[in-house]
Protein backbone atom coordinates (compact mmCIF):
# COMPACT_ATOMS: atom_id res chain seq x y z
CA UNK A 1 0.00 0.00 0.00
CA UNK A 2 2.60 2.26 0.88
CA UNK A 3 4.63 1.93 -2.23
CA UNK A 4 1.15 2.42 -4.24
CA UNK A 5 0.73 5.90 -2.10
CA UNK A 6 4.21 7.24 -2.70
CA UNK A 7 4.85 9.47 -0.14
CA UNK A 8 8.56 10.46 0.04
CA UNK A 9 9.75 10.39 4.21
CA UNK A 10 6.84 7.67 4.82
CA UNK A 11 8.58 3.99 4.90
CA UNK A 12 7.06 0.63 5.78
CA UNK A 13 9.45 0.08 8.82
CA UNK A 14 8.04 3.20 10.67
CA UNK A 15 4.79 2.60 10.15
CA UNK A 16 5.17 -1.29 10.78
CA UNK A 17 6.74 -0.55 13.95
CA UNK A 18 3.92 2.41 15.12
CA UNK A 19 1.25 -0.35 14.32
CA UNK A 20 2.90 -2.96 16.21
CA UNK A 21 2.81 -0.72 19.08
CA UNK A 22 -0.54 -0.39 19.35
CA UNK A 23 -1.88 -3.85 17.84
CA UNK A 24 -0.39 -4.47 21.48
CA UNK A 25 -2.30 -1.68 23.03
CA UNK A 26 -5.48 -2.23 22.00
CA UNK A 27 -5.44 -6.16 22.21
CA UNK A 28 -5.44 -7.06 18.87
CA UNK A 29 -5.12 -10.73 18.51
CA UNK A 30 -6.62 -14.00 16.30
CA UNK A 31 -9.90 -14.83 18.11
CA UNK A 32 -10.47 -19.07 19.06
CA UNK A 33 -11.78 -21.17 16.73
CA UNK A 34 -14.18 -22.12 19.68
CA UNK A 35 -15.83 -18.78 19.00
CA UNK A 36 -16.38 -18.82 15.35
CA UNK A 37 -19.40 -19.19 14.03
CA UNK A 38 -21.13 -20.65 10.70
CA UNK A 39 -21.40 -17.43 8.93
CA UNK A 40 -17.58 -16.62 9.21
CA UNK A 41 -16.40 -20.69 9.43
CA UNK A 42 -18.55 -21.40 5.72
CA UNK A 43 -17.37 -17.69 4.34
CA UNK A 44 -13.65 -19.33 4.85
CA UNK A 45 -14.31 -22.68 4.40
CA UNK A 46 -15.96 -21.65 1.04
CA UNK A 47 -13.14 -19.67 0.01
CA UNK A 48 -10.50 -22.37 0.54
CA UNK A 49 -12.83 -24.72 -1.37
CA UNK A 50 -12.70 -22.46 -4.37
CA UNK A 51 -8.82 -21.28 -4.13
CA UNK A 52 -9.56 -17.57 -3.06
CA UNK A 53 -7.34 -16.73 -0.58
CA UNK A 54 -8.74 -15.86 2.85
CA UNK A 55 -7.33 -15.01 6.13
CA UNK A 56 -8.65 -14.55 9.78
CA UNK A 57 -9.12 -11.05 11.23
CA UNK A 58 -7.26 -10.09 13.64
CA UNK A 59 -9.32 -8.33 16.37
CA UNK A 60 -9.28 -5.52 19.22
CA UNK A 61 -11.00 -7.37 22.07
CA UNK A 62 -11.00 -8.11 25.46
CA UNK A 63 -13.41 -10.32 26.87
CA UNK A 64 -15.80 -10.47 23.94
CA UNK A 65 -19.43 -11.92 24.47
CA UNK A 66 -19.97 -12.56 20.90
CA UNK A 67 -22.73 -10.16 21.45
CA UNK A 68 -22.62 -9.70 17.31
CA UNK A 69 -23.45 -5.84 17.77
CA UNK A 70 -20.19 -4.21 16.98
CA UNK A 71 -21.45 -2.18 14.58
CA UNK A 72 -23.31 -0.38 17.13
CA UNK A 73 -20.67 -0.13 19.65
CA UNK A 74 -19.93 -2.59 21.99
CA UNK A 75 -22.73 -3.22 25.31
CA UNK A 76 -19.66 -5.57 27.19
CA UNK A 77 -17.41 -2.86 26.58
CA UNK A 78 -14.98 -5.67 24.93
CA UNK A 79 -14.06 -3.90 22.00
CA UNK A 80 -10.93 -2.03 22.55
CA UNK A 81 -10.92 1.11 20.91
CA UNK A 82 -9.11 4.58 21.12
CA UNK A 83 -12.00 5.84 23.10
CA UNK A 84 -11.17 2.85 25.89
CA UNK A 85 -7.38 2.49 25.56
CA UNK A 86 -5.26 5.81 24.45
CA UNK A 87 -8.03 8.34 25.41
CA UNK A 88 -7.93 7.29 29.14
CA UNK A 89 -4.38 7.04 28.99
CA UNK A 90 -4.17 10.23 27.65
CA UNK A 91 -6.34 11.78 30.55
CA UNK A 92 -4.69 10.22 33.34
CA UNK A 93 -1.45 12.17 32.08
CA UNK A 94 -2.90 15.47 32.11
CA UNK A 95 -4.54 16.23 28.43
CA UNK A 96 -8.37 17.71 29.20
CA UNK A 97 -10.97 16.16 27.21
CA UNK A 98 -13.84 17.97 26.10
CA UNK A 99 -17.16 16.54 25.21
CA UNK A 100 -19.77 17.83 23.37
CA UNK A 101 -17.34 20.31 21.64
CA UNK A 102 -17.28 21.56 18.23
CA UNK A 103 -14.74 24.05 16.22
CA UNK A 104 -16.30 26.01 14.14
CA UNK A 105 -13.47 27.76 12.73
CA UNK A 106 -9.21 27.67 13.09
CA UNK A 107 -7.66 31.38 12.82
CA UNK A 108 -3.97 31.91 13.70
CA UNK A 109 -3.30 29.65 16.53
CA UNK A 110 -6.70 29.66 17.76
CA UNK A 111 -9.39 28.14 17.07
CA UNK A 112 -13.77 29.17 17.95
CA UNK A 113 -15.81 25.89 19.45
CA UNK A 114 -18.80 25.75 20.68
CA UNK A 115 -19.76 23.50 23.94
CA UNK A 116 -23.38 22.32 23.37
CA UNK A 117 -24.68 19.41 25.96
CA UNK A 118 -27.10 17.53 23.68
CA UNK A 119 -29.29 14.88 25.53
CA UNK A 120 -26.97 12.03 24.97
CA UNK A 121 -23.14 10.47 24.79
CA UNK A 122 -20.41 12.16 27.94
CA UNK A 123 -21.59 15.76 28.90
CA UNK A 124 -19.39 18.32 28.84
CA UNK A 125 -17.65 19.41 31.89
CA UNK A 126 -17.27 23.06 30.23
CA UNK A 127 -20.09 25.54 30.21
CA UNK A 128 -22.74 25.54 27.34
CA UNK A 129 -21.35 28.38 25.25
CA UNK A 130 -18.78 29.74 22.61
CA UNK A 131 -15.12 29.67 23.47
CA UNK A 132 -11.93 31.13 21.28
CA UNK A 133 -9.27 29.04 22.51
CA UNK A 134 -5.34 29.84 21.66
CA UNK A 135 -2.69 27.34 20.97
CA UNK A 136 0.81 27.03 19.94
CA UNK A 137 -0.18 24.06 17.97
CA UNK A 138 -3.54 22.86 16.39
CA UNK A 139 -4.10 18.91 15.56
CA UNK A 140 -7.32 18.58 13.27
CA UNK A 141 -8.71 14.90 13.62
CA UNK A 142 -12.47 15.61 12.83
CA UNK A 143 -12.29 12.40 10.03
CA UNK A 144 -11.78 12.37 6.25
CA UNK A 145 -15.55 14.59 6.20
CA UNK A 146 -15.03 16.96 8.89
CA UNK A 147 -11.38 17.70 9.00
CA UNK A 148 -11.27 18.89 5.16
CA UNK A 149 -14.61 20.70 6.02
CA UNK A 150 -13.24 22.20 9.05
CA UNK A 151 -9.87 23.37 6.79
CA UNK A 152 -12.24 25.13 4.08
CA UNK A 153 -14.28 27.42 6.22
CA UNK A 154 -11.25 28.32 8.53
CA UNK A 155 -8.97 31.33 6.98
CA UNK A 156 -5.73 29.78 7.00
CA UNK A 157 -2.20 31.70 5.87
CA UNK A 158 -1.73 28.99 3.15
CA UNK A 159 -3.15 28.71 -0.38
CA UNK A 160 -4.15 24.78 -0.32
CA UNK A 161 -5.87 23.45 -3.66
CA UNK A 162 -5.54 19.88 -2.86
CA UNK A 163 -7.98 20.65 0.39
CA UNK A 164 -10.92 18.76 0.16
CA UNK A 165 -10.11 16.32 -2.89
CA UNK A 166 -9.03 12.96 -3.57
CA UNK A 167 -11.30 11.89 -0.99
CA UNK A 168 -11.95 7.91 -1.23
CA UNK A 169 -14.93 5.51 0.67
CA UNK A 170 -14.15 2.27 0.04
CA UNK A 171 -17.81 1.88 -1.42
CA UNK A 172 -19.30 -1.47 0.08
CA UNK A 173 -22.35 -3.35 -0.74
CA UNK A 174 -23.75 -6.13 2.16
CA UNK A 175 -24.96 -9.48 0.33
CA UNK A 176 -27.04 -11.73 1.77
CA UNK A 177 -26.91 -15.77 0.98
CA UNK A 178 -29.92 -17.92 2.23
CA UNK A 179 -29.45 -21.76 3.59
CA UNK A 180 -32.48 -24.24 3.92
CA UNK A 181 -31.92 -24.35 7.72
CA UNK A 182 -30.71 -22.20 10.42
CA UNK A 183 -27.01 -21.49 10.57
CA UNK A 184 -25.04 -19.92 13.79
CA UNK A 185 -24.82 -15.93 12.59
CA UNK A 186 -25.96 -13.20 14.97
CA UNK A 187 -24.43 -14.84 17.56
CA UNK A 188 -20.30 -14.73 17.93
CA UNK A 189 -17.91 -12.14 17.06
CA UNK A 190 -19.03 -11.07 13.54
CA UNK A 191 -15.77 -10.36 11.72
CA UNK A 192 -13.56 -12.94 11.85
CA UNK A 193 -12.77 -13.46 7.60
CA UNK A 194 -11.05 -11.61 4.58
CA UNK A 195 -10.44 -12.54 1.38
CA UNK A 196 -8.40 -9.73 -0.73
CA UNK A 197 -7.98 -12.34 -3.40
CA UNK A 198 -9.21 -10.15 -6.10
CA UNK A 199 -7.40 -6.59 -4.50
CA UNK A 200 -4.85 -6.46 -7.34
CA UNK A 201 -6.89 -7.97 -10.15
CA UNK A 202 -10.65 -6.69 -9.59
CA UNK A 203 -10.02 -4.08 -7.02
CA UNK A 204 -12.62 -5.01 -4.07
CA UNK A 205 -12.43 -6.78 -0.61
CA UNK A 206 -14.96 -9.52 0.52
CA UNK A 207 -14.87 -9.56 4.35
CA UNK A 208 -17.43 -11.36 6.75
CA UNK A 209 -20.33 -9.58 8.28
CA UNK A 210 -24.05 -9.58 10.03
CA UNK A 211 -25.95 -6.78 10.04
CA UNK A 212 -29.31 -6.02 11.74
CA UNK A 213 -32.88 -6.08 10.67
CA UNK A 214 -33.14 -2.47 9.39
CA UNK A 215 -29.78 -2.88 7.58
CA UNK A 216 -30.23 -5.84 5.96
CA UNK A 217 -33.72 -4.87 4.49
CA UNK A 218 -32.33 -1.60 3.57
CA UNK A 219 -29.75 -3.72 1.44
CA UNK A 220 -31.85 -6.16 -0.45
CA UNK A 221 -33.26 -4.81 -3.13
CA UNK A 222 -37.19 -4.86 -3.81
CA UNK A 223 -40.18 -4.90 -1.60
CA UNK A 224 -43.15 -6.64 -0.77
CA UNK A 225 -43.82 -10.31 -0.03
CA UNK A 226 -41.01 -11.75 -1.93
CA UNK A 227 -38.93 -9.45 0.10
CA UNK A 228 -40.63 -10.09 3.45
CA UNK A 229 -39.99 -13.96 3.39
CA UNK A 230 -36.39 -13.19 2.76
CA UNK A 231 -36.51 -11.01 6.12
CA UNK A 232 -38.26 -13.17 7.91
CA UNK A 233 -35.48 -16.04 8.06
CA UNK A 234 -32.48 -14.01 9.32
CA UNK A 235 -31.09 -17.29 11.09
CA UNK A 236 -30.51 -18.71 7.90
CA UNK A 237 -28.71 -15.50 6.17
CA UNK A 238 -25.30 -15.98 5.57
CA UNK A 239 -23.35 -12.19 4.86
CA UNK A 240 -20.53 -10.70 2.86
CA UNK A 241 -19.70 -7.21 2.75
CA UNK A 242 -17.76 -6.08 -0.32
CA UNK A 243 -15.32 -3.31 -0.24
CA UNK A 244 -14.49 -1.78 -3.48
CA UNK A 245 -10.89 0.06 -3.33
CA UNK A 246 -11.83 3.27 -5.15
CA UNK A 247 -9.24 5.28 -7.13
CA UNK A 248 -8.55 8.89 -5.39
CA UNK A 249 -9.49 11.37 -7.66
CA UNK A 250 -9.45 14.93 -7.47
CA UNK A 251 -12.84 16.00 -8.36
CA UNK A 252 -14.29 13.54 -5.26
CA UNK A 253 -13.92 16.13 -2.87
CA UNK A 254 -15.42 18.02 0.28
CA UNK A 255 -16.84 21.17 0.01
CA UNK A 256 -18.90 23.27 2.26
CA UNK A 257 -21.99 25.06 1.69
CA UNK A 258 -23.00 28.41 2.37
CA UNK A 259 -23.43 26.98 6.24
CA UNK A 260 -20.19 26.12 6.22
CA UNK A 261 -21.22 22.44 6.64
CA UNK A 262 -19.06 19.77 4.64
CA UNK A 263 -20.93 18.49 1.12
CA UNK A 264 -19.39 15.36 -0.19
CA UNK A 265 -19.26 14.91 -3.75
CA UNK A 266 -18.41 11.55 -5.01
CA UNK A 267 -18.96 10.11 -8.47
CA UNK A 268 -18.83 6.39 -9.32
CA UNK A 269 -16.05 5.50 -12.02
CA UNK A 270 -16.70 2.76 -14.16
CA UNK A 271 -13.84 0.82 -12.25
CA UNK A 272 -15.78 1.02 -9.07
CA UNK A 273 -19.04 0.02 -10.53
CA UNK A 274 -17.14 -2.88 -12.46
CA UNK A 275 -16.17 -3.69 -9.31
CA UNK A 276 -19.51 -3.87 -6.93
CA UNK A 277 -20.54 -6.10 -10.05
CA UNK A 278 -17.76 -8.49 -10.56
CA UNK A 279 -18.01 -8.59 -6.62
CA UNK A 280 -21.56 -9.80 -6.51
CA UNK A 281 -20.36 -12.79 -9.05
CA UNK A 282 -17.58 -13.98 -6.76
CA UNK A 283 -19.81 -13.21 -3.60
CA UNK A 284 -22.83 -15.73 -5.18
CA UNK A 285 -19.54 -18.43 -5.90
CA UNK A 286 -18.61 -18.10 -2.16
CA UNK A 287 -22.21 -18.66 -0.80
CA UNK A 288 -22.81 -21.60 -2.98
CA UNK A 289 -20.00 -23.12 -1.95
CA UNK A 290 -21.05 -22.58 1.55
CA UNK A 291 -24.06 -24.41 1.04
CA UNK A 292 -27.00 -22.01 0.28
CA UNK A 293 -29.28 -22.10 -1.88
CA UNK A 294 -30.35 -18.77 -2.97
CA UNK A 295 -28.58 -15.74 -3.30
CA UNK A 296 -29.90 -12.30 -3.27
CA UNK A 297 -27.86 -9.80 -5.90
CA UNK A 298 -28.25 -6.10 -5.80
CA UNK A 299 -27.13 -6.41 -9.49
CA UNK A 300 -29.16 -9.40 -10.16
CA UNK A 301 -32.02 -9.63 -13.04
CA UNK A 302 -34.25 -11.10 -10.48
CA UNK A 303 -34.31 -11.63 -6.56
CA UNK A 304 -33.03 -14.70 -6.21
CA UNK A 305 -30.66 -16.66 -8.09
CA UNK A 306 -31.05 -20.11 -6.97
CA UNK A 307 -28.02 -22.88 -6.60
CA UNK A 308 -29.37 -24.28 -9.85
CA UNK A 309 -28.46 -21.43 -11.81
CA UNK A 310 -24.84 -20.83 -10.71
CA UNK A 311 -23.26 -21.58 -13.47
CA UNK A 312 -24.93 -18.92 -14.94
CA UNK A 313 -23.63 -15.54 -13.08
CA UNK A 314 -22.19 -13.94 -15.65
CA UNK A 315 -25.85 -13.57 -17.14
CA UNK A 316 -27.74 -13.15 -13.80
CA UNK A 317 -25.90 -10.29 -12.68
CA UNK A 318 -25.59 -7.53 -14.97
CA UNK A 319 -24.86 -3.54 -15.03
CA UNK A 320 -27.67 -3.17 -16.47
CA UNK A 321 -30.01 -3.93 -13.69
CA UNK A 322 -27.04 -2.08 -11.00
CA UNK A 323 -28.75 1.46 -10.99
CA UNK A 324 -27.43 4.06 -8.68
CA UNK A 325 -30.48 5.20 -6.51
CA UNK A 326 -31.72 1.89 -6.71
CA UNK A 327 -29.22 0.14 -4.75
CA UNK A 328 -27.99 0.74 -1.06
CA UNK A 329 -23.69 1.48 -1.13
CA UNK A 330 -22.54 2.44 2.12
CA UNK A 331 -19.39 4.08 3.35
CA UNK A 332 -17.97 3.28 6.54
CA UNK A 333 -14.05 3.90 5.86
CA UNK A 334 -13.57 7.88 4.86
CA UNK A 335 -10.46 8.42 3.69
CA UNK A 336 -8.74 11.29 2.37
CA UNK A 337 -9.48 15.21 1.96
CA UNK A 338 -6.22 16.57 3.53
CA UNK A 339 -3.95 13.70 1.82
CA UNK A 340 0.17 13.50 2.56
CA UNK A 341 2.45 14.48 0.22
CA UNK A 342 4.98 16.63 -0.97
CA UNK A 343 3.40 18.90 -3.74
CA UNK A 344 1.57 21.59 -2.16
CA UNK A 345 -0.10 21.91 -5.63
CA UNK A 346 -1.70 18.28 -5.05
CA UNK A 347 -1.22 17.60 -1.40
CA UNK A 348 -2.46 19.16 1.74
CA UNK A 349 0.10 18.09 4.34
CA UNK A 350 4.26 16.57 4.63
CA UNK A 351 4.23 13.03 5.50
CA UNK A 352 4.18 14.14 8.83
CA UNK A 353 1.03 15.24 9.27
CA UNK A 354 1.77 18.94 9.17
CA UNK A 355 -0.13 21.72 6.53
CA UNK A 356 2.04 22.67 3.93
CA UNK A 357 3.05 25.95 4.78
CA UNK A 358 1.21 26.42 8.47
CA UNK A 359 3.95 25.12 10.83
CA UNK A 360 1.55 25.15 13.77
CA UNK A 361 -1.03 23.49 12.54
CA UNK A 362 -1.51 19.60 11.62
CA UNK A 363 -3.96 16.98 10.58
CA UNK A 364 -3.99 13.03 12.32
CA UNK A 365 -6.98 11.00 10.82
CA UNK A 366 -7.61 9.36 7.66
CA UNK A 367 -8.26 12.38 5.72
CA UNK A 368 -4.31 12.35 5.33
CA UNK A 369 -4.67 8.73 3.30
CA UNK A 370 -3.47 9.83 -0.17
CA UNK A 371 -5.59 7.17 -1.68
CA UNK A 372 -7.33 4.67 0.12
CA UNK A 373 -6.21 1.39 1.86
CA UNK A 374 -5.93 -2.07 0.33
CA UNK A 375 -7.88 -3.30 4.34
CA UNK A 376 -9.52 -1.59 6.83
CA UNK A 377 -7.85 1.44 8.09
CA UNK A 378 -7.74 1.85 12.24
CA UNK A 379 -4.73 0.71 12.64
CA UNK A 380 -3.10 2.52 9.90
CA UNK A 381 -4.54 5.67 11.39
CA UNK A 382 -3.61 5.27 14.55
CA UNK A 383 0.05 4.69 13.39
CA UNK A 384 -0.13 7.99 11.21
CA UNK A 385 -1.29 9.81 14.14
CA UNK A 386 1.64 8.33 16.71
CA UNK A 387 3.88 10.29 14.06
CA UNK A 388 1.77 13.58 14.03
CA UNK A 389 2.12 13.68 17.82
CA UNK A 390 6.03 12.77 17.78
CA UNK A 391 6.43 15.64 15.42
CA UNK A 392 4.43 17.93 17.24
CA UNK A 393 6.19 17.05 20.20
CA UNK A 394 9.95 17.79 18.44
CA UNK A 395 8.38 21.09 17.61
CA UNK A 396 7.30 22.18 20.36
CA UNK A 397 9.93 20.83 22.98
CA UNK A 398 8.36 22.15 26.24
CA UNK A 399 5.51 19.58 25.97
CA UNK A 400 5.87 16.42 27.73
CA UNK A 401 6.96 13.10 26.60
CA UNK A 402 5.05 10.25 25.24
CA UNK B 1 -49.83 11.91 15.18
CA UNK B 2 -47.47 10.79 17.84
CA UNK B 3 -43.81 10.68 16.71
CA UNK B 4 -44.34 14.29 15.29
CA UNK B 5 -43.32 15.73 18.42
CA UNK B 6 -39.63 15.22 17.63
CA UNK B 7 -39.87 17.46 14.56
CA UNK B 8 -39.82 21.47 15.41
CA UNK B 9 -41.63 22.08 12.16
CA UNK B 10 -43.15 18.77 11.03
CA UNK B 11 -41.52 17.37 8.13
CA UNK B 12 -45.06 15.77 7.02
CA UNK B 13 -48.87 17.31 6.80
CA UNK B 14 -51.33 14.76 8.23
CA UNK B 15 -51.99 13.75 4.60
CA UNK B 16 -49.04 13.26 3.56
CA UNK B 17 -48.68 10.62 6.50
CA UNK B 18 -51.70 9.14 5.80
CA UNK B 19 -50.25 8.06 2.29
CA UNK B 20 -46.74 7.00 3.50
CA UNK B 21 -48.63 4.53 5.83
CA UNK B 22 -50.64 3.09 2.97
CA UNK B 23 -47.69 2.79 0.24
CA UNK B 24 -46.17 1.19 3.45
CA UNK B 25 -47.87 -1.48 3.64
CA UNK B 26 -47.03 -2.48 -0.04
CA UNK B 27 -42.94 -2.57 1.03
CA UNK B 28 -43.69 -4.27 3.80
CA UNK B 29 -47.15 -5.74 4.28
CA UNK B 30 -46.83 -7.29 8.17
CA UNK B 31 -47.34 -3.11 8.27
CA UNK B 32 -50.55 -3.82 8.15
CA UNK B 33 -50.81 -6.06 11.16
CA UNK B 34 -48.97 -3.85 13.16
CA UNK B 35 -51.15 -2.80 16.54
CA UNK B 36 -51.54 0.62 17.87
CA UNK B 37 -48.54 0.23 20.24
CA UNK B 38 -46.58 -0.68 16.57
CA UNK B 39 -47.74 2.08 14.70
CA UNK B 40 -46.87 4.70 16.88
CA UNK B 41 -43.63 3.41 17.07
CA UNK B 42 -43.72 2.84 13.40
CA UNK B 43 -44.47 6.65 13.49
CA UNK B 44 -42.27 7.76 16.12
CA UNK B 45 -38.91 6.05 14.26
CA UNK B 46 -39.72 7.20 10.89
CA UNK B 47 -40.73 11.26 12.25
CA UNK B 48 -37.53 11.38 13.92
CA UNK B 49 -35.61 10.29 11.18
CA UNK B 50 -37.18 12.69 9.20
CA UNK B 51 -36.67 15.55 11.43
CA UNK B 52 -32.92 15.05 12.13
CA UNK B 53 -32.60 15.59 8.19
CA UNK B 54 -32.22 19.08 6.75
CA UNK B 55 -35.16 21.35 5.36
CA UNK B 56 -34.16 20.87 2.09
CA UNK B 57 -34.18 17.27 2.51
CA UNK B 58 -37.62 16.58 4.12
CA UNK B 59 -38.77 19.16 1.49
CA UNK B 60 -37.73 16.71 -1.48
CA UNK B 61 -39.49 14.34 0.29
CA UNK B 62 -42.47 15.48 0.89
CA UNK B 63 -42.29 16.69 -3.19
CA UNK B 64 -41.86 12.89 -4.07
CA UNK B 65 -44.48 11.66 -1.87
CA UNK B 66 -46.55 14.26 -4.19
CA UNK B 67 -45.38 13.01 -7.48
CA UNK B 68 -45.67 9.64 -6.42
CA UNK B 69 -49.05 9.67 -5.62
CA UNK B 70 -49.93 11.41 -8.86
CA UNK B 71 -47.87 9.82 -11.48
CA UNK B 72 -49.79 6.75 -11.93
CA UNK B 73 -52.61 9.49 -13.05
CA UNK B 74 -50.64 9.28 -16.76
CA UNK B 75 -51.44 5.34 -17.08
CA UNK B 76 -54.09 4.41 -14.45
CA UNK B 77 -56.62 7.83 -14.44
CA UNK B 78 -56.19 7.71 -11.04
CA UNK B 79 -54.06 8.70 -8.08
CA UNK B 80 -52.07 6.11 -6.05
CA UNK B 81 -54.39 5.47 -3.15
CA UNK B 82 -57.22 5.22 -5.26
CA UNK B 83 -55.19 1.66 -7.44
CA UNK B 84 -56.17 -1.53 -6.71
CA UNK B 85 -53.10 -3.32 -4.55
CA UNK B 86 -51.51 -5.05 -7.69
CA UNK B 87 -51.60 -2.22 -9.55
CA UNK B 88 -49.94 0.15 -6.76
CA UNK B 89 -47.06 -2.55 -6.53
CA UNK B 90 -47.21 -2.03 -10.55
CA UNK B 91 -46.15 1.89 -10.17
CA UNK B 92 -43.77 1.13 -7.33
CA UNK B 93 -41.60 -1.50 -9.32
CA UNK B 94 -41.88 1.10 -12.37
CA UNK B 95 -40.00 3.61 -9.28
CA UNK B 96 -37.69 1.25 -8.43
CA UNK B 97 -35.94 1.13 -11.34
CA UNK B 98 -37.27 4.59 -12.81
CA UNK B 99 -35.08 5.63 -15.74
CA UNK B 100 -34.57 8.86 -13.98
CA UNK B 101 -32.03 8.61 -10.89
CA UNK B 102 -33.69 11.27 -8.69
CA UNK B 103 -36.72 9.09 -8.56
CA UNK B 104 -35.01 6.22 -8.39
CA UNK B 105 -33.35 7.95 -4.97
CA UNK B 106 -36.99 9.27 -3.81
CA UNK B 107 -38.38 5.94 -4.12
CA UNK B 108 -35.12 4.54 -2.14
CA UNK B 109 -35.74 7.23 0.74
CA UNK B 110 -39.19 5.96 1.12
CA UNK B 111 -38.52 2.04 1.03
CA UNK B 112 -35.70 2.91 3.37
CA UNK B 113 -37.70 5.06 6.05
CA UNK B 114 -40.71 2.32 5.78
CA UNK B 115 -38.31 -0.60 6.22
CA UNK B 116 -36.67 1.65 9.22
CA UNK B 117 -39.92 1.81 11.01
CA UNK B 118 -40.77 -1.62 10.65
CA UNK B 119 -37.59 -3.64 11.27
CA UNK B 120 -36.17 -0.70 14.06
CA UNK B 121 -38.48 -2.13 16.03
CA UNK B 122 -37.32 -5.00 18.25
CA UNK B 123 -40.36 -5.71 19.00
CA UNK B 124 -40.54 -7.55 15.72
CA UNK B 125 -37.59 -9.72 15.66
CA UNK B 126 -38.23 -12.67 17.35
CA UNK B 127 -40.51 -12.89 14.09
CA UNK B 128 -37.89 -13.27 11.73
CA UNK B 129 -35.41 -15.03 14.07
CA UNK B 130 -33.77 -12.78 14.98
CA UNK B 131 -32.68 -13.14 18.72
CA UNK B 132 -29.41 -11.62 19.69
CA UNK B 133 -28.20 -11.67 23.14
CA UNK B 134 -25.67 -9.85 24.79
CA UNK B 135 -23.94 -13.20 25.36
CA UNK B 136 -24.00 -14.85 22.11
CA UNK B 137 -21.08 -16.56 22.70
CA UNK B 138 -22.83 -18.73 25.33
CA UNK B 139 -25.73 -19.41 22.82
CA UNK B 140 -23.29 -19.86 19.85
CA UNK B 141 -22.51 -23.44 21.89
CA UNK B 142 -26.36 -23.97 22.55
C1 LIG C 1 -19.87 0.89 11.62
C2 LIG C 1 -18.39 1.03 11.36
C3 LIG C 1 -17.57 -0.09 11.47
C4 LIG C 1 -16.20 0.03 11.23
N1 LIG C 1 -15.40 -1.09 11.37
C5 LIG C 1 -14.07 -0.98 11.18
C6 LIG C 1 -13.22 -2.11 11.34
O1 LIG C 1 -13.66 -3.23 11.65
N2 LIG C 1 -11.88 -1.94 11.14
C7 LIG C 1 -11.35 -0.73 10.78
O2 LIG C 1 -10.13 -0.65 10.59
N3 LIG C 1 -12.14 0.34 10.62
C8 LIG C 1 -13.48 0.26 10.81
N4 LIG C 1 -14.28 1.36 10.64
C9 LIG C 1 -13.66 2.61 10.19
C10 LIG C 1 -13.00 3.36 11.32
O3 LIG C 1 -13.87 3.41 12.44
C11 LIG C 1 -12.68 4.77 10.82
O4 LIG C 1 -11.90 4.67 9.66
C12 LIG C 1 -11.91 5.56 11.85
O5 LIG C 1 -12.61 5.65 13.08
C13 LIG C 1 -11.65 6.97 11.32
O6 LIG C 1 -10.86 7.64 12.24
P1 LIG C 1 -10.68 9.21 12.16
O7 LIG C 1 -9.85 9.59 13.31
O8 LIG C 1 -10.29 9.59 10.80
O9 LIG C 1 -12.16 9.80 12.34
P2 LIG C 1 -13.27 9.54 13.45
O10 LIG C 1 -13.03 8.25 14.17
O11 LIG C 1 -14.56 9.73 12.75
O12 LIG C 1 -13.03 10.70 14.51
C14 LIG C 1 -13.35 12.04 14.24
C15 LIG C 1 -13.89 12.67 15.49
O13 LIG C 1 -13.95 14.08 15.30
C16 LIG C 1 -15.19 14.57 15.80
N5 LIG C 1 -15.49 15.82 15.08
C17 LIG C 1 -15.92 15.99 13.82
N6 LIG C 1 -16.03 17.28 13.51
C18 LIG C 1 -15.65 17.97 14.60
C19 LIG C 1 -15.54 19.36 14.89
N7 LIG C 1 -15.84 20.30 14.01
N8 LIG C 1 -15.14 19.71 16.15
C20 LIG C 1 -14.83 18.77 17.08
N9 LIG C 1 -14.90 17.44 16.84
C21 LIG C 1 -15.29 17.04 15.61
C22 LIG C 1 -16.16 13.43 15.55
O14 LIG C 1 -17.27 13.53 16.41
C23 LIG C 1 -15.29 12.21 15.84
O15 LIG C 1 -15.33 11.89 17.22
C24 LIG C 1 -15.65 1.28 10.88
C25 LIG C 1 -16.48 2.40 10.79
C26 LIG C 1 -17.83 2.29 11.03
C27 LIG C 1 -18.71 3.52 10.93
S1 LIG D 1 -19.05 -9.25 19.44
FE1 LIG D 1 -18.35 -7.11 19.27
S2 LIG D 1 -19.91 -5.94 20.34
FE2 LIG D 1 -20.18 -8.06 21.01
S3 LIG D 1 -18.95 -8.31 22.88
FE3 LIG D 1 -17.64 -8.87 21.16
S4 LIG D 1 -16.57 -6.97 20.64
FE4 LIG D 1 -18.34 -6.39 21.87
Amino acid sequence: MLARWGVPGLGHVDLRRRSEKYLGENNVHLLGEETINDNNRRFFEACRTLGYRVEQFPVNVKGCQGSGLCNLGCPNAAKQGTHRVQLPAAEAAGVEVVTNCKVERIGERDCLATVTNPPFGEPSHWPEGRYRIRARAIVVAAGAVNSPALLLRSQLPARLPALGRYFTAHPALILVGEHDRPISNFYGHPKSYYCDHFVESAKFLLETCMYFPFTTAKNLIGFGAEHARLMSRMDRMQMILVLAVDPALAENRIAVDAAGDPVVHYRFTDEVMDALIESQRVAARIFFAAGCTRVHAPAGTGFFIGANEADRLEELITREAFKLGKVSISSAHLMGGCRMGTDPATSVTDAWGQVHGVPWLFVADASLFPMCSEINPYVTIMALADRVAERVRTRLPGLPAA
Amino acid sequence: MAGRSNARVPPLSERQWAFLMRVAVRIVPAVADLDAAGRSRFVAIVSKALAERPRPIQHQFGLFLGVLRWAPFLRFGSPFDRLPPEDEDTVLRWFLDAPVAKLRSGFWALRALAFMGYYGQPEVWPSLRYTPSFRGNEMLHG
